[in-house]
């Protein structure tokens, strides 16, 4: 038997969040697509909203399970979100142009497998398990596929394998300058990790506003582009890093002003106090 | 109902028609691959689930608290299993890592020592921490005597606590949990980069020296991958905390053994696929 602790009052169905998430995440991805049709790397920034738009929906997927108290942590379901997306998210770039429609239908199915796995074989019963897991492994391969495609501006095996270097003068082709050959995808890993599960931590208990949290969501994942697209420099143009960069930290600063107003909206009572005054003659 | 009172109830039953379910689905997986490929990855996927299961069955070791532990309200190290499997594991395969070239044996060895150091390590400062820092001293609420010193732990244990600080038993449980964590996470990530050593140039069509930075990248994040999973999965079952072998939760792990064998089997069958197909 297990009780739920939190039920999510008013605000929007998870539901509708896991479609708009899932459509808004595919449509970005594939607007990344436009580098290769246009021949430039402009449209790379298209990959770090991908990120955002697939946080925003993992961490409310997060809220789903978790309100269940599963006993585990928080972190532990972020954790394994990406554990179970960087495996899909690898194989589908071998699909070249499918690779985030391959990633998605991947990734459903190693979380199915390990939701059913947690759910009877490790007899956890908790009735949003099953779903939630599939959701998680979804928003963890799509987020790392946003990533990649946010520092290469692609997302094929090939594009995430090599890159040119001019070295003298001549351009050679080198596998150590790439974002799976520098390992570039581990980093990219953590950031999204932690950025999707640090809204529910930071927010859940009796306080908790869905929109509160979502605007965290967006403010940390926007945080992560900031340092994707920093890295993105050594990828692409000087240009469309920039254009990625700017992105990043208007969307980053918008966010957290956001997220500070409605902190202050939820807070009890929330007082601008000065330093204590020195009070004479004690 | 309060969020205390609302732990889940998964309790130690087993569920026989799951197990069977989660068998056939390992027999179908290794039937799959050994039609993909039956030789080198076959042999990988075989390892692949060596490797999961000994990092599913290691965790059962390591003492987690959890919250209740950072209040010194029951034994254990004071945080979550991801976090601590995670540390030992990584600290193994990087251990593992340096002695890739050294044959299987002693890397998988090294990759264990790696990870029961780091979890020794994080085990002393702990309890230097409780005792020294929070005054309280090192008992077990759910044995009467340490099985390994006999030491009583009754007498130690403050009311309404559950116990508190590391007792020996558990810190050498943490150090087991560490040692076997380790090396499964380095059995999964030799088992992987020496497949895709011998496949990657061919499918890449490029020189094996070139494929070198892709072949430990990619099973250097498959492991940390499956490291994640079986280790969540192992949290799952002992619903988050632990104190150590001698927690009657431990005898739970029949279950984590099917569910680490199938989550890897799956994983690592995808990771195999990249080259063979």
């Amino acid at each position: 038997m297990t009780v739920k602790v939190e039920v999510i009052e008013g605000g929007i169905p998870h539901q509708k969040i896991m479609i708009a998430g899932l459509v808004s995440t595919l449509v970005c991805l594939y607007l990344t697509y436009l580098n290769v049709l246009t021949n430039t790397e402009m449209f790379a920034f298209f990959g770090g909203l991908a990120v955002v738009t697939a946080l925003i929906w993992g961490s409310h997927t997060i809220k789903v399970l978790c309100s269940y108290g599963i006993g585990t942590g928080v972190p532990s379901a972020g954790m394994i979100a990406f554990g179970s997306g960087v495996i899909a998210m690898l194989y589908a770039t071998k699909f070249g142009m499918a690779a985030p429609i391959v990633a998605t239908i991947l990734a459903a199915i190693i979380g199915f497998v390990l939701g059913y796995v947690s759910n009877n074989i490790l007899n956890m019963k908790i009735p949003a398990m099953v779903q939630a897991l599939t959701e998680m492994a979804v928003v963890g391969a799509l987020t790392l596929m946003g990533f990649a495609a946010l520092m290469t501006g692609g997302f094929t095996f090939e594009g995430l394998t090599t890159s040119e270097v001019s070295m003298l003068g001549i351009s050679i082709s080198t596998t150590q300058n790439s974002f799976i050959g520098g390992a570039l995808i581990a980093v990219a890993f953590l950031l999204g990790a932690i950025a999707i599960q640090h809204p529910f931590n930071a927010t859940l208990g009796p306080g908790w506003k869905q929109d509160r949290m979502l605007m965290l969501t967006a403010e940390c994942g926007f945080l992560s582009m900031i340092a994707a697209a920093i890295m993105s420099f050594a990828f692409i143009s000087m240009g469309a890093a920039i254009i990625s960069l700017i992105v990043a930290i208007v969307g980053w600063a918008y966010t957290y002003n956001q997220y500070i107003c409605l902190s202050k909206r939820d807070a009890a009572a929330w007082l601008d106090a000065k330093p204590i005054p020195e009070v004479e003659g004690h | 109902m309060s969020a205390v009172a609302a732990k889940p109830q998964a309790g130690g039953a087993m569920n026989p028609t799951a197990m069977g379910v989660g068998v056939v689905l390992l027999l179908i997986i290794l039937a799959l691959c050994w039609y993909v490929s039956p030789g080198a990855g076959l042999m990988a996927l075989v390892g692949v689930i060596v490797g999961g299961v000994l990092i599913g069955f290691g965790t059962h070791f390591v003492p987690v608290g959890g919250a209740p532990a950072a209040m010194g309200q029951a034994p254990g190290i004071a945080t979550g299993v991801a976090m601590l499997a995670a540390g030992a594991g990584l600290a193994g395969l990087f251990g593992g890592a340096w002695a890739a070239e050294q044959g299987l044996l002693i890397a998988t060895l090294t990759g264990g020592v790696g990870g029961g150091l780091m979890m020794a390590i994080t085990c002393m400062m702990v309890n230097f921490v409780y005792v020294f820092g929070m005054g309280i001293p090192s008992a077990s609420g759910k044995v009467a005597k340490d099985p390994i010193t006999g030491d009583t732990q009754a007498e130690f244990k403050s009311q309404g606590t559950e116990g508190h600080g590391l007792p020996f038993v558990s810190f050498v449980g943490g150090v087991t949990g560490g040692f076997l964590g380790g090396a499964g996470g380095t059995i999964i990530y030799l088992e992987l980069l020496s497949l895709y050593e011998t496949t990657l140039p061919a499918t890449m069509k490029m020189l094996p020296a070139q494929v070198m930075p892709i072949a430990v990248a990619a099973a250097g994040i498959f492991a940390v991958g499956l490291f994640l999973v079986n280790a969540v999965l192992t949290a799952y079952n002992i619903t988050g905390t632990i104190e150590g072998p001698h927690d009657p939760k431990f005898k739970r792990w029949p279950r984590a053994i099917v569910a680490s064998a199938v989550a890897s089997a799956l994983c690592g069958f995808l990771a195999i696929l990249i080259v063979a197909m």
